[in-house]
C-alpha cells in the first residue's frame, strides 16, 4: 500500500516541479499533470479496494513524528478512500478534458489543478481543525485561479466575488476555530468531539457555530450562493465539473466532520438549510435558460439535498446511511461532471440551442444518462439511494421530509427533462458544426459508463430488498450495443427476444398477472410488426422500446416492491423516449414524463409507508398494510400514482398530446398496451388493500366518480377533436375511465368487466391507431376534415375500423357488448346508479366520436389530392388483420375468455360470479348468450342481404357527385365534405364540458412556481457587495433562528 | 321452428306498423283540417319501392346500409318477448336480456348512418350528427329510468319484469314507479322522430338524412324497417312500464290487448308531435338533460331508499 499522505505529496510535489519545468512546453506540463493525477487516483483506488474488501484496515497517518493530538493527523478509512477516489478521478478526467480546449496554454493551469487536487485530498483526510481550514484555503485559492482561466471579464468578476465570499467565510471559520481551541484546548476533531460535555457545548457554542456556518457557506446554501452561481456560469466547463464533483464532495465531507464534531448541535439547523436550498434552488432553476447556470442551480440544489439527507441519516440513525449518502453523492459527482463536460463540447449558452448535439448523435447517450441519474431513475446508484432513503423516512414517519425530497426532485426533473427535450428535438442552424476530440469524449463516456456501472454494486447494498433481477436490464443494455444494425434486423431480434422471454412467462405465471402478461407480450409482438416499414437503422428506437417492454414485463414478474418500482420507472423512461420521437411531441413528452414521475413518487411513498408498517418489501405482503393505520394513505397514494398512468380525469392532460403526436407505430403501443400497466397497478392495489376509508369518505366510491367523469369527459372531448389521433387518445381516457369505474366497484362483476375491457380495449385500440397510422402515413395529415371518401382507396383499413368501432361501441354481436353487459350488471348489483348512468351516457356519447372517425375519414367526398392514394402498407395491415381475427374469435365465442377471467377474479371476489351454461352467461339479474346472438345476427344479415340482392342486383354504380344537391352540381369535394366542427349543436349544448379545468389547475401551479422563481432570482443581483451583505445577514439570521432569537 | 316464429313475428309486425302509419297520417291530416291520404297508402308506398326497376348504388357500404338497418330492427323484434307466456312471440328472447335489446338498437342506426355517409351527400352526415347528438341526450333519462326499474324488480329479464306486473293494473310500473315511467316516456319522444324532436329528419320542408339518399329497394328496405322499429320499441315500453301483454285465454283477446296498449303508447308521441313545435338539436339536448334526467334521478333515489 502506498501511504495515503502521498496523495498530497504527489500533487504538491508535481505542482512545484512544474514550476521548474516552465519551459518544457504544453505537452510536458499536461503529461505531468495527468500522470500525477493518475497516480493519485491509483493510490486512492488501491486503498478503497483494500478497505472495502477488508484486506487492509483503516489507517491513521501521523505527521512530524508525533501522534495526535499533538500533531496534525490524517485518516484513511472507507469513506476517505472512496471520496478521494471520487475527487481524484473527476479531477483527472477534467484535466484530460481541458487539454484541447483551454485557451491559455500556460504552466499555471496544470499547477493550479494540482494544488486544487491536493487541497481536496487534504480536506477529506485531515482530522485537524486548523489543518482543515488551511486545506480549504488552498483549495479556494487554487480554484479562484482556475475560475479566471480564460481571463474574460465575466470570469474575472466571478473569481473576484468568489475570493470576497471566501475571505469572509474563512474569517468566520478562523474566529470559530480560535474560540473552540480556547474552550476545548484542542484542534483535533476527534478529541474535541470526545471532550464536548454539555457545559462545554454551551460555553463553546459561538465558536462551534462559526466553524459550522463557515463550512456551510462554503457549500453555498440558498439564498447566499450568488457568488457560487456566477462561478458555475462563467468558469470553464471543466472547472465547473471539478467544482461540482470535487470541491462540493470534499466540502460536504468537511461539513460532515464538523457536524459530527459538534455533537448533534446543528443537525436540525443543517436539515432546514439543506431542505430550503434543495427546494429553493430547484424552483429558481425553472426559469433558467443558460445551460451552465442551470447546472449551477442543479449542483447547489443537489448539495442542499445531500446536506439534508446526511443530517436526516444522522438525526434518525438510519441504518443504511452510507449507501444513501454515497449513492446520491457519487451520482451527483459523475452526472454533474458529465453534464459540464458536455457543455464544454456543445459550447452553447442557451439550452434551446443544444439541438446541435444531434450532429454527434452518440452524445445524447451520456447526456440522457446523466440527466436520468440526477433525477434518480434506475439503474443508477441514486435510484437505490433514494429508495433506501424513502423506505427509512417512511418507517420513521418523516412525512415532511418525504414530501420535500420527492417534491423537489419532481421540480428538478422539470428543468432537466425540458433541457433534454430541447436537445433532442431542436435543430441547429445549418452552418454550425460540432467538433469533438478524443480527449473530450473519453471523460464524457467514462462518466456515463461509471454511472451505469455503479448501479449494480449499489443495488447489492440495498438493505431493504433482495437484488433486483437484472436479466431484462441486461438485455436493454445489449440493445444499445446493436444500434448499428439496420432497423429491420433489430426488429426481428427484439421480437424474437420478447417471444423467447415471454412464452415461458405466459405459461408459468398464474392468476390475474397472466392477463396483463398476455397483453404486454402479445401486444409487443403485434405492434412491432409495423416497425418493418422503416428504413435505415432508426437510432434510439429499439433501446427505448426494449426499455418500455422490459419494464412492463418486469412489473409483471416483480415479487418485491423495489423490483416493481425499478421496472415501473424503466417503463416510464422507455415510453418517454418513444413518445419524444414524434414530430411535435416535445411538450407532450415532457408532460407525460412529469405526470408519470409524480405518480411514481406517490407509489414510492406508498411502498415506503407499507414497508414502514410491515417491514416487508414483498408485494404479497402488501395486504398486511390493510390492517394498519396507514392503509387508507397507502391505498390513496397507490391509486393516484397508478391513475396518472391510466390518465384519469384531472391527471389526463398529458395523454392526448403524448398519444397523438407519437410516431404511427408508437401510438398503438402506448395506448393499447402501456395504459394497461396502470390498470394492473390499480388491480394489484385493490386486491391487496380492499376498500379503505379516509374519515367517512370511501376511497372506492370517490374513484367510481372519477372513473365515471373520466369516461364522460374523455368521450365528449373525443367527439370534439378534428385530429384523428387525438380523437383516439381522448377515447382512451374515456375507456380507462370505464376500467377504473369497474375496478372501483370492488365486486366480481366489476372486476370481470374491467379486466375483459382491458383485453378488448387492447385489440380495438391497437387496430384503430394502426389504421389511422396507416392513413396518416399515406396522407401526411391527421386532420379528419382533410380526409374523406377513402373507403374505395383503403377498403381493408375501412373494414378494420368498422369492426373495431362496432366492438368499441359495445354493439352486439361483437366482443365489446360482453363487457357492457357485465358492467351494467355490476352497476345494478352494486347500486351506484348515478355513476353508472353517467357511464351509460358516456357509452352513447362514444357513438358520436366513432361515427365521426369513420365517416369523416372513409365516407363523404374523396378529395382530388387523394385520388391516387394507395392502401396502407402491409406491415400496418398485417397486425390489424391478426387482431381482427382475435376480435372475431372473442366475439363469436365470448365465453372462452370471459369464463377463465371470471375464474381468475373468483380467487379474490368469489361472490356474485356468473354461471356459465355453455355460451349462456347468467348473473342474478339477467342472461346473455353471445353465440346465439351471433347466429341470429348472421342469419338475419344474410337473409336481408339475400333479399336485397335478389331484388336489385342490377343497381347501377354511380360516380362521386351523383347526388341530389338542390338541382346543382357540388363545386368541390372540399366544400361538400361535411367534417369540420362535426357536432356543432352538441358543442352549443354541452360546451362547458370542454372547459380545461385540469389544464388550468396545473398551469396555475406552473405559473406560481415560475413567478416564485422570477421573484427569488432578484436576490442574485450580481453585485459582490450585496452578496457579502447577504452572507452576513444569513449568518445572523441563522444564529438567531438556531437560538430561538426571533 | 324458432325461425318460422321469428319470420311470422316480423311479418305481423310489418302489417301492424303499416296500419299504424296510415292511422297516424290520418291523425296528422285531421289535426291540420285536411282529409288526408287513404289509410292503406303506406302499403302502396312500400310496394312501389320494392318493385321499382331502376336503382343506383354509391358503393359497398351504401349497399349494406339498409341491410344493417333491417337486421337491427328485425333483431330487436325477435329478441323481444312480445307476448308474455307465448313462445310463439318470444322466438329468440333467450339470447339475452334487456341490455341486449337496448344495445342492439344501435346496430341499425350505425349501419344506416354509414350507408348514407357513403353517398357523399353532406346532408346525410348532418342529419346523423343531429340524430346522434339528440339520441345521446334522450337515452340518459331512459338509462336512469331503467336502472330504477331494474333495481325495483331486481332483474334485467324482460319476461320477469312483465311477470311482476301481472295480477292487477295497479301492479304496472306506471303505478308502482311513476317517476321512472314519466322519465322513460319523455325519453321515448326523443327516439320517435316526431316533433318537437324531428329536426333530425325534418321530413316536410328540408329533405335531410340517410333515407333521402336512398331509392328503390334500398329505400323499401329502410321503409320496411321503419314500420317495425317503432313498434318494437313500443313493445319494449309496454313490457317495461305498462304491464306487458300476457297471453289470455283466447288469442283474439290477447291481440286486442296488444294492439290497444301499443297503439296508445305509440300515439303518445303522435299526440305530442301534433301539439308542439320543433326544437333545435342543442335545445333538445339541453331539454333531455334537465327535467327528464332529474325525474330519472329521483326515480332512482326513491327506489333505492324504498320510498
Amino acid at each position: 500500500m502506498v501511504e495515503p499522505v502521498y496523495l498530497i505529496v504527489v500533487a504538491l510535489g508535481a505542482a512545484f516541479s512544474l514550476g521548474l519545468l516552465r519551459k518544457a512546453g504544453f505537452v510536458m506540463h499536461h503529461l505531468v499533470l495527468l500522470l500525477s493525477l493518475a497516480t493519485m487516483t491509483a493510490i486512492s483506488a488501491q486503498w478503497t479496494v483494500g478497505l472495502f474488501t477488508g484486506s487492509v484496515s483503516p489507517a491513521a497517518i501521523p505527521t512530524a513524528g508525533f501522534s495526535p493530538p499533538i500533531s496534525i493527523n490524517l485518516q484513511m478509512g472507507k469513506t476517505e478512500g472512496f471520496l478521494t477516489l471520487l475527487v481524484n478521478l473527476s479531477v483527472f478526467l477534467s484535466s484530460l478534458f481541458m487539454i484541447k480546449t483551454v485557451k491559455r496554454r500556460s504552466v499555471y493551469v496544470p499547477m493550479l489543478m494540482l494544488v486544487f487536487a491536493s487541497g481536496l485530498n487534504g480536506i477529506i483526510m485531515t482530522r485537524d481543525l486548523f489543518n482543515l481550514f488551511v486545506f480549504i484555503e488552498i483549495m479556494s485559492i487554487a480554484l479562484a485561479g482556475l475560475i479566471v482561466l480564460n481571463g474574460d471579464i465575466q470570469q474575472l468578476g466571478a473569481g473576484f466575488k468568489y475570493i470576497l465570499a471566501g475571505a469572509l467565510t474563512s474569517g468566520l471559520m478562523l474566529i470559530g476555530i480560535i474560540f473552540t481551541y480556547h474552550t476545548t484546548g484542542s484542534l483535533n476533531i476527534d478529541t474535541i468531539a470526545n471532550a464536548l460535555t454539555p457545559e462545554l457545548k454551551a460555553v463553546g457554542y459561538a465558536g462551534l457555530f462559526l466553524i459550522f456556518i463557515g463550512v456551510l457557506i462554503e457549500l453555498k446554501p440558498f439564498p447566499v450562493n450568488g457568488f457560487g452561481l456566477d462561478v458555475y456560469e462563467s468558469a470553464h466547463p471543466a472547472v465547473g465539473a471539478v467544482v461540482s464533483a470535487g470541491a462540493a464532495t470534499a466540502t460536504l465531507y468537511a461539513f460532515a466532520k464538523i457536524a459530527i464534531m459538534s455533537g448533534d448541535l446543528f443537525l436540525e439547523l443543517s436539515m432546514v438549510v439543506g431542505a430550503v436550498t434543495f427546494v429553493g434552488m430547484n424552483v429558481v432553476a425553472l426559469q433558467q435558460k443558460i445551460a451552465n447556470r442551470l447546472l449551477g442551480y442543479s449542483s447547489l440544489s443537489q448539495v442542499g439535498l445531500l446536506v439534508l439527507v446526511w443530517s436526516l441519516v444522522k438525526w434518525q440513525n438510519i441504518a443504511n446511511g452510507d449507501l444513501i449518502v454515497l449513492g446520491l453523492l457519487v451520482t451527483h459527482a459523475f452526472a454533474k461532471a458529465t453534464l459540464f463536460w458536455l457543455s464544454g463540447i456543445i459550447q452553447k449558452e442557451k439550452i434551446e440551442d443544444w439541438g446541435i448535439i444531434k450532429q454527434r448523435i452518440y452524445l445524447l447517450f451520456p447526456f440522457a444518462i446523466a440527466l436520468l441519474a440526477l433525477i434518480g431513475l434506475p439503474p443508477f446508484p441514486s435510484f437505490f439511494a433514494k429508495w433506501e432513503l424513502i423506505m427509512a423516512l417512511a418507517a420513521n414517519q418523516s412525512h415532511l421530509a418525504i414530501a420535500l425530497i420527492l417534491g423537489g426532485s419532481l421540480v428538478e426533473a422539470v428543468y432537466l427533462m425540458r433541457w433534454f427535450g430541447h436537445a433532442f428535438k431542436n435543430t441547429a442552424a445549418e452552418d454550425e458544426t460540432l467538433s469533438v476530440s478524443f480527449c473530450q469524449l473519453l471523460p464524457v463516456f467514462a462518466g456515463g459508463l461509471l454511472l451505469i456501472g455503479l448501479g449494480y454494486p449499489a443495488s447489492l447494498l440495498s438493505a431493504t430488498a433482495s437484488p433486483i433481477p437484472w436479466m431484462l436490464t441486461a438485455f436493454v443494455l445489449f440493445t444499445f450495443a446493436m444500434e448499428f444494425l439496420p432497423a429491420k434486423i433489430k426488429n426481428i431480434i427484439v421480437m424474437a427476444a420478447i417471444a423467447w422471454y415471454g412464452y415461458p412467462l405466459l405459461t408459468t405465471i398464474g392468476g390475474y398477472r397472466v392477463i396483463f402478461a398476455g397483453i404486454f407480450v402479445i401486444g409487443a409482438l403485434v405492434t412491432m410488426i409495423p416497425g418493418f416499414s422503416h428504413k435505415g437503422n432508426r437510432l434510439g428506437f429499439y433501446p427505448s422500446l426494449t426499455m418500455m417492454f422490459a419494464g412492463l414485463i418486469g412489473i409483471i414478474e416483480a415479487k418485491e416492491t423495489m423490483s416493481f418500482f425499478f421496472y415501473w420507472e424503466m417503463m416510464t423512461v422507455g415510453s418517454y423516449f418513444l413518445i419524444l420521437r414524434g414530430k411535435n411531441s416535445k411538450p407532450h413528452a415532457l408532460s407525460y414524463f412529469l405526470f408519470s414521475l409524480g405518480g411514481a413518487y406517490l407509489i414510492l411513498a406508498a411502498f415506503g409507508y407499507s414497508f414502514g408498517q410491515t417491514t416487508s418489501v414483498s408485494l404479497d405482503t402488501l395486504s398486511q398494510v390493510a390492517s394498519t393505520p396507514y392503509a387508507a394513505l397507502v391505498m390513496l397514494f397507490l391509486s393516484i400514482g397508478f391513475m396518472t398512468k391510466t390518465a384519469s380525469v384531472g391527471l389526463h392532460i398529458w395523454l392526448p398530446g403524448a398519444h397523438a403526436e407519437a410516431e404511427s407505430d408508437v401510438s398503438p403501443m402506448v395506448s393499447g398496451i402501456l395504459l394497461k400497466a396502470g390498470i394492473f397497478g390499480l388491480l394489484m392495489t385493490f386486491i391487496a388493500l380492499g376498500d379503505q376509508k379516509i374519515g367517512f369518505v370511501d376511497i372506492a366510491y370517490v374513484l367510481s366518480w372519477v372513473g365515471a367523469i373520466s369516461a364522460l369527459v374523455g368521450n365528449y372531448l373525443a367527439a370534439m377533436q378534428e385530429d384523428a389521433k387525438r380523437l383516439l387518445a381522448y377515447s382512451s381516457v374515456g375507456q380507462m375511465g370505464y376500467a377504473l369505474f369497474g375496478l372501483s366497484l370492488m365486486s366480481h362483476l366489476g372486476w370481470l368487466g374491467a379486466l375483459s375491457l382491458s383485453v378488448i380495449h387492447f385489440t380495438y385500440k391497437v387496430i384503430l391507431f394502426l389504421a389511422v397510422g396507416g392513413i396518416v402515413y399515406r396522407l401526411k395529415t391527421k386532420n379528419m376534415y382533410e380526409m374523406g371518401g377513402l373507403i374505395r382507396k383503403m377498403p381493408i383499413t375501412f373494414f378494420a375500423v368498422l369492426v373495431s368501432i362496432i366492438a368499441l361501441s359495445g354493439i352486439p354481436p361483437l366482443a365489446g357488448f360482453g363487457g357492457r353487459w357485465v358492467a351494467y350488471n355490476a352497476v345494478i348489483e352494486k347500486g351506484w346508479m348515478l355513476q353508472g348512468a353517467i357511464i351509460g351516457f358516456s357509452g352513447i356519447i362514444a357513438f358520436l366520436y366513432l361515427f365521426r372517425l369513420i365517416h369523416t375519414i372513409f365516407l363523404g367526398q374523396l378529395k382530388d389530392a387523394h385520388r391516387k392514394v394507395k392502401e396502407a402498407p402491409l406491415p400496418f395491415l398485417l397486425p390489424q388483420m391478426l387482431l381482427i381475427g382475435l376480435v372475431m374469435f372473442l366475439s363469436s365465442r365470448p365465453h372462452t375468455f370471459l369464463a377463465p377471467i371470471g375464474e381468475i377474479v373468483k380467487e379474490f371476489k368469489p361472490d356474485g360470479a356468473l354461471t356459465w351454461t355453455g355460451p349462456l352467461a347468467q348473473s342474478h339479474l339477467g342472461y346473455w348468450d353471445g353465440v346465439m346472438v351471433m347466429w341470429v345476427f348472421m342469419g338475419l344479415f344474410a337473409a336481408n342481404f339475400a333479399l336485397l340482392f335478389i331484388m336489385n342486383r342490377r343497381a347501377q354504380p354511380v360516380k362521386q357527385f351523383n347526388i341530389v344537391y338542390a338541382a346543382e352540381r357540388p363545386a368541390r369535394p372540399e366544400t361538400t365534405h361535411f367534417a369540420y366542427n362535426f357536432f356543432a349543436p352538441y358543442r352549443r349544448a354541452l360546451g362547458f364540458l370542454e372547459y380545461p379545468l385540469a389544464t388550468h389547475f396545473f398551469d396555475g401551479i406552473t405559473d406560481f412556481l415560475h413567478a416564485a422563481a422570477g421573484f427569488i432570482r432578484r436576490l442574485y443581483t450580481g453585485n459582490g457587495q450585496t452578496y457579502l451583505f447577504q452572507i452576513v445577514a444569513f449568518v445572523v439570521v441563522v444564529f438567531l433562528l438556531a437560538n430561538g432569537g426571533f | 321452428m324458432n325461425i318460422v316464429y321469428a319470420v311470422a313475428t316480423i311479418f305481423i309486425t310489418i302489417n301492424y306498423g303499416l296500419v299504424l302509419q296510415g292511422i297516424i297520417g290520418k291523425v296528422y291530416a285531421r289535426v291540420a283540417t285536411r282529409i288526408g291520404l287513404r289509410i292503406y297508402q303506406p302499403y302502396i308506398n312500400i310496394i312501389r319501392q320494392w318493385v321499382t326497376r331502376t336503382s343506383i348504388n354509391h358503393g359497398i357500404m351504401y349497399y349494406l346500409g339498409p341491410v344493417f338497418r333491417f337486421t337491427g330492427g328485425g333483431g330487436i323484434l325477435i329478441f323481444l318477448p312480445v307476448i308474455y307466456g307465448a313462445p310463439f312471440f318470444s322466438s329468440f328472447s333467450s339470447a339475452g336480456d334487456m341490455l341486449l335489446i337496448m344495445y342492439f338498437m344501435f346496430l341499425g342506426t350505425l349501419g344506416m348512418a354509414l350507408g348514407g355517409g357513403e353517398s357523399g351527400h353532406p346532408y346525410a352526415a348532418i342529419a346523423v350528427t343531429r340524430g346522434l347528438a339528440q339520441t345521446t341526450a334522450a337515452e340518459f333519462p331512459l338509462i336512469l329510468a331503467i336502472f330504477s326499474i331494474v333495481t325495483q324488480y331486481q332483474t334485467l329479464d324482460v319476461n320477469q319484469i312483465v311477470a311482476a306486473q301481472q295480477g292487477s293494473v295497479l301492479n304496472w310500473t306506471l303505478f308502482t314507479n311513476p317517476l321512472a315511467t314519466i322519465a322513460a316516456m319523455l325519453a321515448f319522444l326523443g327516439s320517435m322522430m316526431r316533433s318537437p324532436f324531428d329536426v333530425v329528419l325534418a321530413p316536410q320542408e328540408i329533405p335531410i338524412g340517410p333515407p333521402t339518399e336512398y331509392q328503390s329497394q334500398f329505400l323499401a328496405m329502410l321503409m320496411t324497417n321503419r314500420t317495425i322499429f317503432p313498434v318494437a320499441k313500443t313493445i319494449l315500453y309496454v313490457n317495461l312500464f305498462f304491464g306487458g301483454v300476457a297471453l289470455q285465454d283466447s288469442w283474439l283477446l290477447t291481440f286486442v290487448i296488444f294492439f290497444l296498449k301499443t297503439f296508445f303508447v305509440y300515439m303518445w308521441s303522435v299526440f305530442v308531435g301534433v301539439s308542439f313545435p320543433r326544437f333545435r338539436v342543442d335545445q333538445s339536448v339541453r331539454w333531455f338533460l334537465k327535467a327528464p334526467a332529474a325525474l330519472g334521478v329521483l326515480a332512482i333515489i326513491f327506489v333505492q331508499t324504498g320510498m
